[in-house]
C-alpha cells in the first residue's frame, strides 16, 4: 500500500477524530488547531506543489475566509458548518479577479503579487474599524450550529479536512488535474496541444483559495476570534514552510508538514525562549538533509525497508 | 510654511528615505538577479548591521568605525552562510532557498536578542553630523544629507564597478546567463559567494546608517524586508537601474503619501506594486521570467 | 534558575536552590504569564517577566501565598493573539492555572477575555491600556490594575490647565491605541480651555517620520501631543530632535516610558507626559520596591516593571482577603478591594474591575546621579480626578 494512498489518509484523519475522545482536553484543542493548519497547507500544495506557483500571500484567502465567517457568526447568526462553506465560496469568488491578475505571471513575480494582495487585505481590514474591528479584531465569536464539546468540534474539523482532501486528490488525479501537471512540466507543449495555461492555472488558483478560505473559516470558529495578524506575511511564510517541509506536490506531505511544524514550534517555544534559534537551525538542516521534505524522507525509509 | 520650501523639504526627505532603502534593496536585487534566490533573511542582516554599528560605536566612540565594522560583519555572515548552506542547494528547487533563508532569518533574529537583549540600543551621532543646515529657512538635518550623499556614492561606485571592472562584467554575465558564464570557464560558485557576501555587506551597512535615525531594535528586520521586496519587484529583479528607480519611486511615494494621504498610506505601497507588476510583470526595468 | 512550563523539570533542576531560598511548603500556586518574550514587544515583555521573577523570589522568601510557593509559567506569544489564546488555553487546561497575568497587546487581552468564563479563570491586566477592556469588552473575570490610556491622557490634560499653550496638534500611529488616545486627548482639550488644530496618524510600521515632522511644522501648533511608545517613540523623538522640532514647541505624551526615552538620549529632554508608573514617585512603598529592584537587576524599574509589581500586589491582597485561590473567591475578593500599593492608595472597582489610582505627570530631564536623562514627577492627581466613570472609556 502506497504511503499516499487516499484510503490510508482518510483512515488517519478518522483516527485523529477518534483521538479526541481519548486525549485530555487541551491536547484535543491543540490537535484541532493542527488539523485546521493541515487543511491550510493542503490548499497551498495545490498551488505550490501541483501547479508550481509559489505563493507568498496565502494568508490572504485564509484571513479573508476567517473574517467572512466571523461576520456571519456575529451578525447573521449563521451556523458554523454553513458559514464555513459560504466563506469558502466567497473566497473563491474573490480569487477569480485576484487570480486572473496573478496567473498572468509566474515565478517570483507571482509570489510577490500574491504577497501584495494579502498585505492589501491586511491594510483594508486594519483600517476598516467599523466593520472589521480594526487592529483589535473581533472577539467572542459564537460557535453556532454544532453540538457543544471540543470532541465534536474536532470531528467536524476532521470531516471538513477529509472532504477537502478528497476534493484535492480528486482534482489532482482528474483529467483537468493532469492538464495542470502538463502545463507545469512543459507549458509550451501544453499550449500547442490546445490548452490555455492561464485559464488552467486560474482554476487551480481558485480551488486553492477556496480551500484556504474554508480553513480560515474553520479557524475563526475554533479560536472564536479574528484579527488582522491573520493576513500578515509571516503567516504566509509559515504555511509555505509547512508545504516545503512536508514535501510539495504530495498533498499528504504538506499536511504532515503542518502537524510537524505546529507541534515542533509549540514544544520548542515552551522549552526555551530561544526557540527561534532552534527552529531556524532546524529548517536549515532539514532542507539540506531532506530535499523532498518529510514525504521524501519517509518514502526513502519505506523504500529502503522494502528492499 | 512657504509652499516652495515645503516642497523642497519633502523632496529632501524623500531622497534621504530612498537612499536608506537603496542600500537594502541593492543587495536584494543582486541576490535575486544573479542567484535567483529569495532572501528572507535580508531584513535580519540589516538589523545585524544596525546592532553591530551601535556596538562598535559605543566601544570605540567612532561612527566611522561602525560604518566599517557593520558591512564586514555582514559580509562575514553572508560568506559563511553561502558556503555552508546555500551552496548545497543550487541544484534544487527555489523552495529550498525559501526555507533555508527563512531559517536564517529566525535564527539570526533570536541570536541578536541573545547577544544584545530585548531593549533598543543607540548611540549619539558625532558633533559634525548632528547639526542642521537651513534650506529655505527651514532646518534640515545634516545627517540626512549625508545619507543622500552616501546613497549617491554607493550608486556611483556600483555602477562603475559593474561597467568598468572584470568582476562587474562577470556579474552582469552571470545575471543574464549563468550556464553560459560557467561554461566559459568562470567559477560561478565563487561569483555567487562573493555576490551574497557583498549583498549582505550592503544590507548591514544600510542598517548601520539607519541606526542614528531608528536605533537598533528587534523589530527592524521584519519591518524593512517587505519594502525591500517591493522595491526590487517594482524596479525589476537583477536590474541595477531598476533598483535605483524603485527606491526613488517608493521613497517618494511614501514620503509624499504620508504627507497628503496618510490614511491610504498603509496600502499604497502594495497597490503600487500590484499596478506595476500587472502592467509590466518584469518590473519597470527588468525582464519577465 | 529558569522557571519553565514543565514543573517537574524545573523542580529537578532547582531543587537544591529552592530548599535554600523558599520556606513555603505545599502545592505550588501556579500563575500563568503568556506574554511577548521575543519579537517586537520583547522589551516590554522582559520587564513583565523579570518583575514576576523578583516578586516570586520575595513572596517565597516570606513563606509564599497562603503557605504555598508561587510559581510562574512563562510562555512566549510574540504579541500575537492566536499564540496567546493557544498558550493561555494550555496553561489553564493542562497546567491547571486559573490566574492569568501579563498579557501584552490589547488585542491579546480582548481575545482571551471572552474565554475566561468557560475556563473559570481570572485575568489581571498590568500592561493593557485600551479603554474598551473596562468598558464595551468588559467581562466579570477581568480586572485592570494598571493605569489605562484614557487615565494617562486625563492626568496630562489636568496638568496642561496651567500651561500657556492653547493650540495643540496630535501625532500617533494608525491603530486602536493611537486613535483612541488622540480622541481622548482631543476630547479633554475643550474642558481645559484649549483646542486641537489637527492630527495625523502614521501608518503602522512607519520608520521614517520626516514627512510627519514636516507636516507638524507646517501646522505650526503651540504644542505637540504624541501617543507613541517603544521603537516608534524612540524613532520619532530622535528624528524630530534632528529637525530641531522641539525648539519650536513643547511635546507632551500620554505615557512616558524609559524604554523609549532612554534610547532617544538627549532628544527626550523636556518631554512631559502622563506616567503609568514612575520610579521617581516618592513614597515609602515605592522606594522600597525601587531599592529591591535595583539590588536585583542593577537598573531602575520602568513603567511595566512597576505596573506588573502592582498587579501582583493586587493579586496577593485579594488572595489573602479571600483566604483561597480558586477563581470565584479571588474574583469576589477583588471587587471593591482597597490596598496601599507602590503607587499609593488603590481601589479595585467592583463594577468594571478598573483600579482607581493616582495619576502622575512626569518630565524627562537631565538629573544628577543619572547617566541618561530620566523622568521626574512634576504633578500628582487624585484617583477621583483621573479615573473615568464605571464602564466608560472616556470622560464626558
Amino acid at each position: 500500500m502506497k504511503l499516499a494512498d487516499p484510503r490510508l489518509v482518510l483512515l488517519a484523519i478518522a483516527l485523529a477524530g477518534a483521538l479526541g475522545f481519548a486525549l485530555p482536553g487541551h491536547a484535543t484543542t491543540l490537535l484541532t488547531e493542527a488539523l485546521i493548519l493541515a487543511l491550510f497547507a493542503l490548499s497551498l500544495d495545490l498551488l505550490v506543489g501541483h501547479a508550481r506557483l509559489t505563493s507568498f500571500g496565502h494568508a490572504g484567502p485564509w484571513a479573508f475566509g476567517a473574517y467572512i465567517a466571523a461576520g456571519q457568526l456575529l451578525v447573521w447568526q449563521i451556523p458554523l458548518p454553513l458559514a464555513v462553506l459560504i466563506a469558502g465560496l466567497a473566497t473563491a469568488v474573490i480569487a477569480i479577479p485576484v487570480g486572473w491578475l496573478c496567473v498572468r505571471t509566474g515565478g517570483v513575480t507571482f509570489a510577490m503579487l500574491s504577497l501584495a494582495f494579502a498585505q492589501l487585505g491586511f491594510a483594508v481590514v486594519f483600517k476598516w474599524n467599523a466593520v472589521t474591528g480594526g487592529s483589535d479584531g473581533l472577539a467572542g465569536l459564537p460557535r453556532l450550529g454544532l453540538p457543544a464539546g471540543r470532541e465534536v468540534f474536532l470531528l467536524f474539523v476532521c470531516g471538513v479536512l477529509a472532504a477537502a482532501y478528497l476534493l484535492a486528490h480528486g482534482f489532482v488525479t482528474s483529467p483537468l488535474g493532469r492538464i495542470v501537471a502538463a502545463v507545469r512540466e512543459n507549458e509550451q507543449r501544453a499550449e500547442a496541444l490546445g490548452h490555455d495555461p492561464r485559464r488552467i492555472r486560474l482554476v487551480v488558483f481558485v480551488l486553492s483559495y477556496f480551500l484556504a478560505g474554508v480553513a480560515g473559516a474553520l479557524y475563526a470558529g475554533f479560536a472564536q476570534f479574528v484579527s488582522p495578524e491573520l493576513f500578515f506575511w509571516t503567516v504566509s511564510g509559515h504555511v509555505l514552510v509547512m508545504v516545503v517541509l512536508g514535501g510539495a506536490g504530495t498533498l499528504v506531505g504538506p499536511m504532515l508538514g503542518a502537524l510537524a511544524l505546529f507541534y515542533a514550534e509549540h514544544e520548542l517555544s515552551a522549552l526555551t525562549e530561544s526557540w527561534g534559534l532552534a527552529l531556524g537551525l532546524l529548517f536549515m538542516v532539514v532542507v539540506i538533509a531532506a530535499p523532498a521534505g518529510l514525504m521524501g524522507w519517509l518514502r526513502a525509509a519505506m523504500g529502503a525497508r522494502a528492499r | 510654511m512657504d509652499p516652495l520650501a515645503l516642497f523642497t523639504l519633502q523632496v529632501l526627505n524623500a531622497l534621504s528615505l530612498s537612499a536608506l532603502l537603496f542600500f537594502i534593496a541593492l543587495g536584494l536585487t543582486l541576490i535575486f538577479g544573479i542567484m535567483r534566490v529569495v532572501n528572507f533573511a535580508h531584513g535580519a542582516v540589516f538589523m545585524l548591521g544596525a546592532y553591530c554599528g551601535v556596538a562598535v560605536q559605543s566601544a570605540t566612540g567612532s561612527f566611522a568605525a561602525s560604518l566599517l565594522a557593520a558591512p564586514l560583519a555582514g559580509a562575514a555572515l553572508g560568506l559563511a552562510f553561502e558556503r555552508s548552506a546555500l551552496s548545497r542547494l543550487y541544484a534544487r528547487e527555489h523552495s529550498a532557498f525559501l526555507l533555508v533563508t527563512f531559517g536564517l532569518a529566525l535564527a539570526l533574529t533570536e541570536a541578536i536578542r541573545l547577544v544584545w537583549g530585548a531593549d533598543a540600543r543607540q548611540t549619539e551621532l558625532p558633533e559634525a553630523l548632528a547639526g542642521i543646515v537651513f534650506v529655505m529657512d527651514e532646518p534640515f538635518p545634516v545627517y540626512r544629507l549625508l545619507l543622500i550623499g552616501a546613497g549617491g556614492l554607493c550608486w556611483l561606485l556600483c555602477w562603475l564597478g559593474l561597467q568598468r571592472t572584470r568582476l562587474g562584467l562577470l556579474l552582469r554575465a552571470a545575471s543574464q546567463n549563468p550556464t553560459m558564464t560557467a561554461a566559459l570557464g568562470n567559477d560561478v560558485g565563487r561569483v555567487r559567494a562573493m555576490v551574497f557576501a557583498l549583498a549582505c555587506a550592503l544590507a548591514a551597512l544600510g542598517g548601520a546608517l539607519a541606526a542614528p535615525l531608528l536605533s537598533a531594535s528587534l523589530g527592524l528586520g521584519s519591518n524593512v524586508i517587505i519594502d525591500a521586496f517591493v522595491i526590487v519587484m517594482i524596479g525589476g529583479m537583477g536590474s541595477f537601474i531598476g533598483t535605483v528607480a524603485g527606491s526613488l519611486l517608493v521613497g517618494f511615494a511614501q514620503t509624499f503619501g504620508n504627507f497628503y494621504v496618510p490614511e491610504l498610506a498603509l496600502g499604497m505601497t502594495y497597490a503600487l506594486m500590484i499596478t506595476v507588476l500587472v502592467l509590466r510583470p518584469g518590473g519597470l526595468f527588468g525582464r519577465p521570467e | 534558575m529558569n522557571i519553565t512550563r514543565r514543573p517537574a523539570l524545573a523542580a529537578l533542576l532547582a531543587a537544591p536552590a529552592l530548599s535554600g531560598i523558599s520556606r513555603a511548603q505545599g502545592q505550588p500556586l501556579k500563575l500563568g504569564v503568556p506574554t511577548a518574550m521575543t519579537g517586537t514587544w520583547a522589551a516590554l515583555g522582559s520587564q513583565v517577566v523579570r518583575t514576576c521573577r523578583l516578586w516570586a523570589k520575595a513572596v517565597n522568601a516570606e513563606g509564599g501565598l497562603l503557605g504555598r510557593p508561587v510559581e510562574f509559567l512563562f510562555e512566549d506569544t510574540q504579541g500575537v493573539p492566536a499564540n496567546c489564546l493557544r498558550k493561555a488555553q494550555e496553561m489553564v487546561e493542562r497546567d491547571r492555572v486559573n490566574i492569568l497575568l501579563g498579557l501584552m497587546a490589547s488585542s491579546e487581552a480582548l481575545a482571551v477575555m471572552p474565554k475566561l468564563a468557560d475556563w473559570n479563570a481570572l485575568f489581571i491586566s498590568s500592561v493593557n491600556g485600551a479603554g474598551s477592556i473596562t468598558a464595551e469588552a468588559w467581562v466579570p473575570n477581568a480586572f485592570r490594575a494598571n493605569t489605562s490610556g484614557p487615565m494617562g491622557a486625563r492626568a496630562l490634560a489636568l496638568w496642561l490647565r496651567n500651561s500657556p499653550q492653547t493650540d495643540f496638534f496630535s501625532l500617533s500611529l494608525d491603530y486602536a491605541w493611537g486613535r483612541s488616545s488622540v480622541e481622548t486627548f482631543e476630547g479633554l482639550l475643550a474642558g481645559i480651555g484649549k483646542r486641537s488644530i489637527g492630527s495625523v496618524f502614521a501608518p503602522v510600521g512607519t520608520r521614517d517620520y520626516s514627512s510627519f515632522i514636516t507636516r507638524i511644522r507646517q501646522a505650526n501648533p503651540q504644542a505637540l501631543y504624541i501617543a507613541l511608545t517603544g521603537d516608534d517613540g524612540t524613532a520619532f523623538l530622535r528624528q524630530a530632535a534632528q529637525y530641531r522640532l522641539f525648539e519650536r514647541m513643547p511635546v507632551v505624551t500620554e505615557t512616558v516610558d524609559m524604554l523609549f526615552t532612554r534610547p532617544a538620549g538627549d532628544a527626550a529632554i523636556g518631554l512631559v507626559g502622563g506616567s503609568r508608573y514612575s520610579f521617581a514617585y516618592d513614597h515609602p512603598a515605592n522606594n522600597a520596591f525601587v531599592a529591591r529592584f535595583r539590588a536585583e537587576y542593577n537598573e531602575l524599574p520602568d513603567t511595566y516593571d512597576g505596573e506588573q509589581w502592582q498587579a501582583l500586589e493586587v493579586l496577593r491582597a485579594a488572595v489573602l482577603k479571600a483566604g483561597a485561590t480558586d477563581t470565584q473567591s479571588v474574583v469576589a475578593a477583588l471587587r471593591d478591594l482597597e490596598l496601599n500599593s507602590i503607587k499609593g492608595p488603590l481601589k479595585i472597582r467592583g463594577c468594571d474591575g478598573q483600579a482607581e489610582q493616582q495619576g502622575f505627570v512626569v518630565r524627562v530631564a537631565r538629573r544628577e546621579g543619572f547617566p541618561v536623562p530620566a523622568p521626574e514627577v512634576i504633578a500628582t492627581f487624585s484617583a477621583a480626578e483621573v479615573t473615568p466613570a464605571c464602564r466608560a472609556s472616556n470622560f464626558t
